[in-house]
């Protein structure tokens, strides 16, 4: 009976030493001539060349082609070692590579689950196994790869219908066939995700040969067939007659019959499925990641926090992000939205509902030479938008990390290394366009939806999915960057003395501060930034010098570098892990009483990670109803991040009575009255009328909601 | 000392699983840029890097002239047999372009999560001279003798010999304690120390003296072991490095500089204006001292 499967045909190669060039040729060969797979069959006690060598050189020689290991030998490489060395080939292949492995039966389903284990990158923490002939103490898992290698197995069918993707078998016939569906059904499994390969020799004439293989697709429900130990002569016939002809009578087949090809989703893929997300009515085409994918692993948390969602899905352009969410939209279950994941406040993943992840509409385009004009994906890190405008002699200013995603920060603020100068990154936007709850396509700027326009620019979360920024950027030479590192002894006074200078600092000098808690028994340290845009060393050494006399210097640096490369930032995926405790506080003047305020959050441990950063100077030129950030005044933006909320909150409300406001992208408090302090009454009322129009639903509420 | 070895230079490139393609271009690189070797380092407990064997395997399809080497390869985790005949496999793909660096393994709280076997450091370099023994004759066709080791740790008794490499796969050894010296005095073609885990320049000659020794003892010329020598950037511009380089090869017989570095730009000055130059030096001086 036929199993749907996708029909695949193939060569088995002959190993043999003394030819290479007429091995690469065979496999160029089968490669024009239309067949899919290509296989090398394992001998490691042979003096044949190494299958794994051989099926490695291979896929650096032909393109597309499939390549199936054949029965690997568990006994001979440590199946560990062989599970990496797989998943790295799939990465350097492009995803074309298939396992099949042999062994005893004792060994052989111990080997299955340590190659499974190490492939699995979607499960959290090493490996452990304790078998009887392999045992992994902790074993790192990947290279993670874009899916799940399909693991074929030629052995007892209790094991193959249990553990194995496919089935090789020279028999397969209605008992044994029997066998390994009984013990696929035993283990939870759907029959079908069993697939089934036969190796064949020859056949009578090219008529006879292909009503052969159509009855052992048509009737034993074989899909992958591979011809092995053939001369040039036969292969030519396998390809060039018998394959277009089997082809045409399974598709004329399976078109009468109206079987569904596909292969099924395994069980242990659907058995760590979340309720509330229907899975079978995905969108097609849109790349979907769910939680017993190997890229999960990869894509499951955020930079701070922890995440284990439903589903994830990476449109590549805003058709198939409008079909996403219409798909989100539909199900049941909380909806995130990730440009680069690296937000501090951590919303753009969740726990069983569904991330939009942006990261593949990342784009950087000049649109306008002599405007500056720069379209931006939102899935762009900004540290790939300063090294691609870096050869045009621009930059955008952005935040302090390369790392962070454009999305998040150009629809929120943007506090970075310009920000004096230039400032906040939304104050550079021209237009936005996104994608509103209903899935229509708007494009907002100051003539255009100007109202959208004025709420993405400081509260884009709440509004539209914002697919890409048209920003107006600066001509940046290289720039002055200082890092500073002082004796904090008296650390509210450090403060206040580091406010004071950068206040009276011309606006072409940005600085940030960081502090820690105190090592036991040492004095505080404060880590000092400053940008200076100049390239002149004279005039950086200059506006540094204030700074240099706040507080006994420990160590200094100083360089005159692109901003590309100060932005230069992590690429990798995020690790996070448990829930980041953060809060803000906008404050207008480091005065004595917020100096103390700070010191007293710091040196008491409730924060481990401190930082202020330097607004005023640009930032402040705008009026505050211009756009939905209203904190114009605010010449300070305090972060804290803390080890619980027990410990941060009270001594950060202490300080944040101080304060005039909050920026929300570093802000986690839940309590309701955070919301006035980013929006004030009139920005949340206004905010609260463009949400009502552009988002009646409610469909974006998970990132500071102002709908609750 | 100089054991006047013909020059060799080649890189050191990050097998990183993050970008394979951008792993496969800084190999390429590196030939474009003139350089005779690029190796990988090989710790097959590592999940974020590419299995070093099969990134040899896929980068010996996509470069034509350079040589390859893993730099080392981590022997508790690389059977000796299947390697031995997946060097010689690789070498008569690629038309002989396959050396083999190995190395008695280090980290083996790693190689054990792995399922690997723990050895004391004394076992392992027993291990891995006897390794040496078993690649050397599954490569070894040209006798019909039976094929025996009897190692404590990897043992041969009758397997069948082959495939013969397409070139003499020279075997360089990661060494720096007296023992592992010794023991590439006895058996190896090379000297793999990496300028970073060594104390200073001075450890080179140190180590030198202790594998010339041993060669010696062994019946074997000193020159006919090859000194390489892994190196991070140098301080200083192309000037400097050449004088340096120059200076190692002159006075500590290092003939082969491996740089380490994933930036194209400093593979491409490494190949074209620094390995000519070091050359250039190197000839000059040794025909001085010659004459």
């Amino acid at each position: 009976m036929d199993r749907g499967h996708p029909l695949r045909l193939g060569l088995v190669l002959e190993a043999d030493a003394a030819s290479p060039t007429a091995l690469r040729e065979e496999a160029r060969r089968a490669h024009e001539r239309g067949l899919e797979l290509l296989s090398v069959r394992d001998a490691p006690e042979e003096p044949g060349l190494d299958a794994w060598t051989l099926l490695a050189w291979l896929a650096g020689e032909v393109p597309e082609l499939t390549l199936l290991a054949l029965g690997l030998d568990a006994e001979q490489r440590p199946p560990a070692v062989l599970a990496r060395a797989a998943a790295s080939l799939d990465l350097l292949a492009g995803g074309r590579v298939e396992l099949g492995l042999r062994g005893s039966a004792e060994s052989l389903e111990e080997a299955l689950a340590v190659v499974r284990g190490i492939l699995d990158t979607s499960l959290e923490g090493p490996l452990v196994l304790e078998g009887e002939r392999f045992e992994l103490r902790g074993a790192q898992r990947g290279p993670a790869t874009s899916r799940a290698l399909p693991l074929w197995l030629e052995g007892p069918p209790e094991l193959v219908g249990g553990f194995a993707d496919g089935w090789i078998t020279a028999d397969p016939s209605q008992a044994q066939a029997e066998a390994v569906d009984a013990a696929a059904r035993s283990a939870g499994r759907d029959e079908r995700e069993v697939q089934r390969l036969a190796i064949v020799r020859g056949g009578a004439s090219s008529e006879d040969w292909a009503a052969e293989l159509t009855a052992l697709v048509l009737e034993d429900g074989v899909s992958t067939i591979l011809l092995e130990g053939a001369g040039p002569e036969l292969a030519e016939t396998f390809a060039l007659e018998v394959a277009p002809a089997l082809r045409a009578a399974v598709a004329v087949a399976r078109a009468a019959s109206g079987v569904r090809v596909g292969i099924p989703v395994p069980a242990r893929v659907r058995a760590r499925r979340r309720p509330g997300i229907d899975y079978e009515s995905l969108p097609e085409g849109l790349e979907a990641v769910e939680p017993g994918d190997p890229r999960f692993g990869d894509l499951r948390s955020t930079y701070l926090r922890g995440g284990d969602p439903g589903l994830v899905l990476r449109p590549r352009d805003e058709r198939e992000l409008v079909r996403g969410l219409h798909f989100a939209r539909e199900q049941r279950v909380p909806l995130s939205v990730r440009s680069g994941g690296h937000g501090i406040s951590g919303r753009s993943t969740n726990d069983g509902g569904i991330v939009l992840d942006l990261a593949r509409l990342d784009a950087v385009e000049l649109i306008d030479p002599t405007r500056r004009l720069v379209r931006v994906g939102a899935g762009a890190r900004w540290g790939e938008v300063a090294a691609a405008l870096a050869p045009h002699g621009l930059a955008i200013t952005s935040g302090d990390s390369g790392g962070v995603g454009v999305g998040g920060l150009a629809s929120a603020g943007g506090i970075g290394w310009y920000a004096r100068e230039h400032g906040l990154t939304i104050d550079r936007v021209r237009a936005v366009e996104a994608v509103l709850a209903d899935g229509s396509l708007v494009r907002a700027s100051a003539t255009e939806h100007p109202e959208l326009f004025w709420g993405m620019r400081g509260a884009g979360g709440n509004l539209a999915l914002a697919t890409s920024f048209e920003i107006e950027a600066h001509p940046a030479p290289p720039l002055g960057f200082a890092q500073l590192v002082f004796h904090a002894g008296d650390f509210a006074g450090f403060l206040e003395r580091w406010g004071a200078v950068v206040e009276a600092s011309p606006r072409e000098v940005t600085s940030f501060l960081m502090a820690g808690r105190p090592r036991p028994g040492e004095p505080p340290v404060g880590q000092v930034m400053v940008a200076v845009d100049s390239s002149e060393p004279e005039t950086v050494i200059g506006l540094l010098e204030p700074f240099a006399e706040i507080a006994p210097l420990l160590d200094q640096s100083v360089r005159i570098a692109p901003y590309s490369a100060i932005i230069a930032g992590p690429r990798g995926p995020h690790r996070g892990e448990g829930e980041p405790v953060a809060r803000s506080s906008l404050v207008e003047h480091l005065t004595p009483q917020v100096a103390r305020a700070a010191e007293r959050v710091v040196l008491g441990g409730a924060a481990f990670f401190f930082q202020i950063r330097a607004v005023g100077g640009a930032v402040g030129d705008l009026a505050p109803e211009a756009t939905a950030f209203a904190h114009r005044k605010a010449q300070f933006s305090l972060v804290g991040l803390g080890p619980s909320r027990a410990r941060l909150d009270p001594a950060w409300d202490s300080l944040h009575e101080l304060a005039s406001g909050l920026y929300l992208s570093f802000e986690t408090d839940p309590r309701p009255e955070r919301l006035l302090d980013a929006f004030p009454p009139e920005t949340l009322a206004r905010l609260r009328a463009v949400k009502d129009r552009y988002d009646p639903e409610n469909v974006f509420r998970d990132n500071f909601p102002v709908r609750g | 000392m100089d054991y006047r070895h013909e020059l060799e230079f080649g890189s050191f490139v990050t097998p990183s699983a993050a970008d394979p393609a951008q792993v496969v271009h800084l190999a390429q690189v590196s030939e474009r840029a003139g350089l005779d070797l690029v190796t990988f380092q090989d710790h097959p407990y590592q999940g974020a890097f590419l299995d070093t064997w099969t990134l040899l395997s896929f980068v010996a399809a996509r470069t034509e002239r350079v040589r390859l080497a893993a730099n080392v390869h981590n022997l508790p985790l690389r059977p000796p047999a299947v390697l031995a005949r997946s060097a010689a496999s690789l070498d008569r793909l690629s038309g002989g372009r396959v050396e083999l660096g190995l190395g008695a393994g280090a980290f083996w709280d790693a190689i054990v999560a792995m399922g690997g076997e723990r050895l004391s450091p004394g076992e392992s370099i027993e291990a891995l001279s006897e390794a040496i023994d078993v690649i050397r004759g599954v490569w070894d066709t040209s006798t019909r003798e039976r094929l025996v080791v009897e190692g404590k740790h990897h043992r041969l008794d009758g397997a069948k010999r082959g495939p013969a490499p397409a070139h003499p796969i020279q075997i360089w050894v990661g060494a720096y304690k007296p023992r592992m010296l010794r023991l590439v005095g006895a058996k190896a073609d090379g000297w793999l120390p990496s300028l970073g885990y060594l104390g200073s320049i001075e450890d080179l000659s140190a180590g030198n003296a202790v594998i010339d020794e041993a060669a010696r003892e062994a019946g074997r010329e000193p020159g006919a072991i090859r000194r390489l020598l892994n190196v991070g950037a140098l301080p200083g511009g192309v000037r400097d490095w050449t004088e340096q380089l120059a200076e190692i090869a002159l006075e500590h017989g290092v003939a082969s500089f491996i740089l380490g570095s994933d930036d194209p730009g400093v593979l491409l000055a490494f190949g074209e204006e620094i390995a000519p130059a070091v050359r250039e030096l190197v000839a000059r001086e040794r025909a001085a001292r010659s004459a």
